[in-house]
């Protein structure tokens, strides 16, 4: 195995801060006032889940800071204690990566200042509890925006962004979270700041910022974020294509990405979702007899976009598509892109429970793999919804139950496992932009091998030798086991 | 540039067989551990006199892991053994009028595990980045001899810990790289060079080309200002020009081409200017990127070019990344390694300094490329015995 450099082995490290440790709510209070710790039971409710429905974990205690300096004692309070923590933006993410089970909760929401937007560099500095719709909103009058938009963009965070480098449907063309930070101040578990990546020039060495943006909080706390903004699109063309198979969907998203034309965005809804989507007060104007509808946007300069799109309304209607409609103004096209967006929430109201999966094939195995899906649900008798990346292969196929029935709720475990299974079988991975967090870690072992998953321990023990930050997340404890450490080995900043 | 291994250290170099797999990899990677002695990682040996002097007792040859195991085209995905070249991935892919749009300086005879390993990029970065953002997953072998694939074969994955990223800039010393999965992309229908004549000064205009850039919405594939000197070198007039590279439908080139020639005068250039730039720097000479914020580019580009201009050098900015690429002619007497430490005392820049190539005794005056805590013991943890690549990064072998 890896040798981890860890001084001490997870065993050893402390595990305080339950709610009986009256000391620690004073201390923070110290830091952050009264008002922004919570211990009740009463007040942690709102923090027991994020996303992802089936989990409930309370935090031991809650913590607000509302500065970057408050968030720093914090931190350093948290190290001198031992405590464990769990860093928390919205709480929108999908895979139970800000669950705190009986650790502290760290909320950053309030650290929500752009600090800087510099439209001569295109690039903006925010702290991490900055909502990803509202840095391209303040964008906007320069003429820029920040790209990566996921679908819950109006709610969370570019701290809980990096964290899961999150994608978007337009991610297609402009590339995830990664691809657009370029620098990041961490507060690193043992309250040391580290400042990753160069906002003003290249960096040399390790890649440290890349191995920081996705680590889903283990790694650290993002404490700003150097991000790059884009143009705003001179033109932009969205299209509604339907079909009456999900199969013919699936074969004009080949189609289209085999001709080289990258659009913006490419995303399949199939006949579940289209109705959920038209019966709720997102009603988009869907197509309700449609076996699936892609919504294509084009978007860049105005000269040659007709001509692009005129050949993406041809491979749709060459792979069988009824019909291609497009949007003629900016109000049709908000319509269109909402009933996508908010396609989880219509599905919500469907049933107690919604799980938004994750997964990613190959995209030349789209149309198979979709039919497995299919066949996997009818197994089980379990409703699947898919609402889609589908330019990048990346499924969203979602499962409405009720959580409260332990049958049904076995069903669909047992259907979202196999679909995981064959996704993997199909050359694909398990999660494409939701991140592991405690909902994905059975499925580690099945995607790497034990020497892989050692190595990824190792990593996080660089950061957090102590693993104190989101402990029990992303890899699972029995690969981080047998590392034993050379502490000698290892340094300490001074 | 003279040097590396047995002439410049008293080490024994010994060559092993060339491993065919990454079993033998771990294999050989183990049994230096056990021996204390330091590989060299060795590729195609195209760029081994790059980065810092490597105190090498013996060879690790990667060469042998030849070959594309999966390509489907539709997928616009590659899979690759370490030592195959960047030419042959080329040929392979551009049947399926796809292409690498990594096409990092040097020789088509470098290996792609080379390019990953140094994070070497090229002109194309402007639109389509840099190593880190083309690598999908990787087989790498660690310092500790164990074999880790890490990322996927598809084009999102956010599965684990980023361990590709981490591997990516590298230079070996956290693992020797067997396989990559990278992205490709369809070649671009019209694919045009434009060179243009700026008006006015060279700091002035390479700040309004920087401005343009920066708003168009045309995204050029590419565009490098290239100093008098690097133009001639590359078969052009001799004069600042800006060279624009084009993709896209005819439309969308013709109506850029009216954009750019906002800028000054254009010519219509052979696309073959893009190779001679990537292989403009004479065999043995010092290479130094400086980069600052974009805004700033221009007076860094003027100064630099200043600077080397009286000895030869040549140099190109980079526009989009805001980074000079200052090539100077190789320094082998002592005087001429005198001359340049003076010039490099002058090359500093307010973003970054990062050498690629300089004589061995030049690269005690740089600081480590990984000093900081974190960078220490991400070394400790996948090199723990320090056996890949020793020195290359940081000057403490
Ligand atoms: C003249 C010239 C100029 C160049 N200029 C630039 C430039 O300006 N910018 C830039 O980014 N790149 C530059 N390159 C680098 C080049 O584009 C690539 O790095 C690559 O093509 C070199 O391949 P190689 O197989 O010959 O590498 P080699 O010369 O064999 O090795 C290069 C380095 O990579 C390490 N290495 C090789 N293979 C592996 C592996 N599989 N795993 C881990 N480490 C490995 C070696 O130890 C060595 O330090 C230049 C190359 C040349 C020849
Ligand atoms: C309706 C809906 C649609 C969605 N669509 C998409 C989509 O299209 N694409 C996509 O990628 N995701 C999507 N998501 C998932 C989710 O919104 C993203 O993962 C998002 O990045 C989470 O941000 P957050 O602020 O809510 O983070 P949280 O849920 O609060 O936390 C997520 C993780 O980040 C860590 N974290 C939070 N802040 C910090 C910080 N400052 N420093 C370090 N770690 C931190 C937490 O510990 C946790 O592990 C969707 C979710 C919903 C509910």
């Amino acid at each position: 195995m890896i040798h981890s450099a860890a001084g001490s082995s997870p065993s050893s490290a402390p595990a305080r801060g339950t709610t009986r440790d009256d000391g620690l709510a004073r201390a923070l209070a110290a830091i952050v006032g009264e008002r922004r710790v919570l211990e009740r039971p009463g007040e942690l409710r709102a923090y027991e889940s994020d996303g992802l429905p089936g989990y409930q974990h309370r935090p031991s205690l809650a913590v607000f800071p509302g500065s970057r300096e408050e968030t720093v004692a914090v931190v350093k309070l948290f190290a001198e204690r031992g405590v464990r923590f769990v860093p928390r933006g919205a709480g929108t993410g999908l895979s139970g990566g800000a669950l705190a089970d009986d650790v502290v909760l760290l909320g950053l929401h309030r650290l929500r200042t752009i600090l800087s937007i510099d439209a001569e560099n295109v690039r903006a500095v925010v702290e991490p509890g900055v909502v990803n719709a509202a840095l391209s909103r303040a964008a906007a009058p320069y003429g820029l925006y920040y790209a990566p938009d996921p679908s819950s963009q109006t709610a969370c965070t570019i701290g809980g962004n990096v964290a899961e480098n999150a994608g978007g449907p337009h991610c297609l063309k402009y590339g995830v979270t990664l691809n657009h930070v370029l620098a990041v101040t961490a507060l690193l578990p043992s309250g040391e700041i580290v400042t990753l990546g160069n906002a003003q020039g290249e960096t040399e060495g390790y890649d440290l910022l890349g191995a920081f943006i996705g680590s889903e909080g283990c790694f650290g706390i993002a404490l700003d974020v150097t991000v790059r903004l884009e143009p705003l699109p001179q033109a932009v063309h969205t299209l509604l294509a339907d079909f009456s198979t999900v199969h013919a969907a699936a074969e004009a998203v080949s189609a289209i990405i085999a001709s080289g034309i990258v659009p913006a965005a490419l995303e399949l809804m199939d006949a579940a979702t289209i109705q959920a989507v038209e019966a709720s007060i997102y009603a988009a104007g869907y197509p309700t007899d449609a076996a699936a509808v892609l919504l294509i946007e084009l978007d860049g300069a105005a000269a040659g976009l007709e001509e692009d799109s005129a050949r993406v309304s041809r491979f749709c209607t060459e792979a069988g598509a009824r019909g291609v409609r497009l949007a003629t103004d900016a109000a049709e096209r908000a319509r269109l892109w909402q009933g996508r967006k908010k396609a989880f929430g219509a599905m919500g109201r469907m049933a107690p429970h919604l799980v938004v999966q994750d997964a990613v094939v190959p995209r030349t195995r789209l149309p198979e793999i979709l039919a497995t899906i299919e066949r996997i649900g009818r197994a089980h008798g379990v409703q699947v919804c898919n609402v889609f990346h589908a330019g990048d292969g990346n499924l969203h196929p979602n499962m409405t139950y009720d959580g409260n029935d332990p049958e049904e709720s076995a069903r669909v475990h047992q259907a979202m496992s196999e679909i995981m299974d064959a996704c993997i079988a199909a050359g694909g991975t398990i999660t494409g932009e939701h991140g592991i967090g405690v909902d994905k870690l059975p499925y580690m072992d099945r995607l790497f091998s034990p020497e892989t998953l050692g190595a990824m321990c190792a990593l996080r023990d660089v950061f957090d030798p102590d693993r104190r930050a989101n402990p029990g997340k992303v890899v699972p404890m029995h690969s981080c086991r047998e590392w034993h450490g050379a502490a000698a080995t290892r340094t300490r900043s001074a | 540039m003279a040097r590396r291994g047995s002439d410049t250290h008293a080490f024994r170099v010994t060559t092993a067989a060339a491993p065919t797999d990454a079993l033998a990899v771990a294999a050989a990677i183990r049994e230096a551990r056990a021996s204390k002695t330091a590989l060299r990682i060795v590729g195609g040996r195209t760029w081994l006199d790059a980065g810092r002097p490597v105190r090498e007792e013996s060879t690790l040859p990667l060469a042998a892991l030849r070959g594309v195991t999966q390509y489907e085209p539709g997928d616009f995905t590659l899979t690759a053994r370490a030592g195959t070249s960047l030419g042959e991935i080329s040929r392979i892919v551009a049947r399926e009028g796809q292409w690498l749009t990594l096409q990092p300086h040097g020789s088509l005879d470098g290996t792609i595990g080379a390019t990953i390993a140094t994070a070497s990029w090229g002109p194309l970065a402007s639109a389509y980045g840099t190593p880190r953002d083309h690598l999908l997953g990787c087989e790498v072998v660690t310092g500790v001899g164990e074999i880790v694939r890490a990322g996927g074969r598809v084009v999102k994955n956010v599965a684990g810990f980023d361990l590709p990223r981490l591997m990516t800039g590298a230079w070996g010393t956290l693992g020797a790289i067997t396989e990559v999965t990278l992205r490709l992309r369809a070649r671009p229908e019209v694919d045009r060079t434009l060179a243009v004549t700026l008006e006015g000064l060279d700091d002035r205009a390479c700040d309004d080309a920087g401005r343009w850039l920066r708003t168009t919405p045309y995204r050029p594939l590419a565009a490098e200002l290239c100093s008098a000197d690097m133009s001639a070198h590359i078969g052009l007039e001799r004069r600042t020009l800006l060279l624009v590279r084009l993709g896209g439908n005819e439309a969308l080139v013709r109506a850029a081409e009216r954009a750019v020639a906002e800028l000054g005068t254009v010519t219509i250039v052979d696309g073959a200017v893009w190779d001679r730039l990537r292989t403009a720097e004479p065999s043995g000479a010092a290479v130094i990127r400086l980069a600052t914020l974009p805004a700033a580019l221009g007076a860094l580009f003027e100064r630099a070019t200043r600077r080397i201009a009286g000895i030869g050098g040549a140099s190109h900015a980079t526009i989009a990344r805001g980074v000079v690429r200052c090539i100077v002619p190789a320094a082998h007497t002592r005087e001429e390694i005198e001359r340049l430490r003076g010039i490099m005392k002058d090359l500093h820049a307010p973003g970054s300094r990062i050498a690629e190539r300089l004589p061995d005794p030049l690269w005690d005056e740089l600081p480590s490329a990984v000093g900081d805590r974190l960078s220490r013991d991400v070394r400790r943890t996948f090199d723990p015995d320090r056996v890949l690549n020793p020195g290359i990064l940081d000057n403490t072998a």
